[in-house]
């Protein structure tokens, strides 16, 4: 059995992954992005009201061109539809965030859904992530299709999964706690040429 | 390999992300107790199945999670267009029809 981490009440969905690692120089480097306060957020983009009491909350407009995210501190905003954003703030924060957009957007057509506890963040890195990513996803991660800052929801290893690509190069995943442990799995067997270290 | 373009996403996308839902256009009758049996079995039950050009809905499932219609032919499986919930085809037989006569 690996180490369990038990430094808090709340259970990452990874948590038993914590001490992986299977190579020095691994190729392939996860870090999870544990216990981020995940909110997805619903309303009319065509409503002056609406984006602007969320601009009030957030301090950053609501990316509006399709596939887009805008970055805030600790808070990150991505677009998933036309009228449909996911928002992942600090730690502990969610449950003011949602109350403050309520508050801010009282009477209006919206809604915010706190589903932190359904999801995770994972950060990939590495030399390895390129061939990686082509072997488990059927999105092109090619740069010139993939700039960074763009938020693509699609297929990894077949389980839905919401990818951004960051500044380093790295990508940022958002998985289902449920398949939490089918990402790993897959993603131990993916990279084994490569090595995977869990940071 | 068979990319699909999401009007929503606003790019291609590859056909694992979608799913077909049926054929589009299918206006629910204003007053389902005022038709006959027939008219609403026809509403419920039956479909076109065209050899050719096909209006349907195609659902981004692993993608924004929107529905759209999409004018397919079920011969060659090619896509002519995607377009938006509540917007009409561009493309149907009777152009397509038309611009080959013009092209001949």
């Amino acid at each position: 059995m690996t180490n369990f981490d038990t430094s808090t009440s709340m259970e990452s969905p990874l948590r038993h992954r914590v001490a992986h690692t299977n190579a020095a120089n691994a190729g392939v480097v996860m870090k999870e992005d544990k216990y981020r306060g995940h909110l997805n957020l619903r309303g009319n983009p065509q409503d002056a009201a609406f984006t602007s009491a969320v601009e009030k909350v957030l301090g950053v407009a609501l990316p509006m061109a399709p596939s887009s995210s805008v970055r805030n501190g600790d808070t990150v905003v991505y677009w998933l539809c036309p009228n449909e954003w996911l928002l992942i703030v600090a730690n502990g924060t969610q449950g003011q965030v949602e109350a403050d957009l309520r508050s801010a957007m009282d009477g209006q057509h919206i809604a915010v859904t706190d589903i932190s506890s359904g999801q995770t963040l994972v950060n990939l890195s590495g030399t390895g992530l390129t061939e990686l990513m082509q072997k488990s996803t059927v999105y092109d991660c090619h740069e010139s299709n993939f700039p960074v800052g763009k938020v693509v929801q699609t297929t990894f290893a077949k389980t839905g999964t919401t990818m951004c690509k960051l500044e380093d190069g790295s990508y940022d995943l958002v998985i289902r706690r449920s398949f939490s442990d089918y990402f790993f799995l897959w993603l131990r067997d993916a990279s084994d040429e490569y090595g995977l270290s869990v940071a | 390999m068979h990319h699909i373009y999401c009007p929503y996403c606003e790019e291609m996308r590859e056909e694992e992300e979608y799913s077909y839902t049926g054929e589009a256009h299918i206006e629910r009758p204003k007053d389902p107790a005022a038709i006959s049996d027939e008219a609403w079995a026809d509403y419920m039950f039956f479909r076109s199945n065209p050899r050719g050009i096909h209006h349907e809905m195609w659902y981004h499932a692993a993608g924004c999670r929107r529905y759209f219609n999409a004018t397919r032919d079920t011969q060659s499986y090619k896509v002519h267009e995607t377009y938006k919930m509540g917007e009409m085809p561009s493309i149907t037989a009777e152009t397509l029809a038309q611009a080959k006569g013009d092209a001949s």
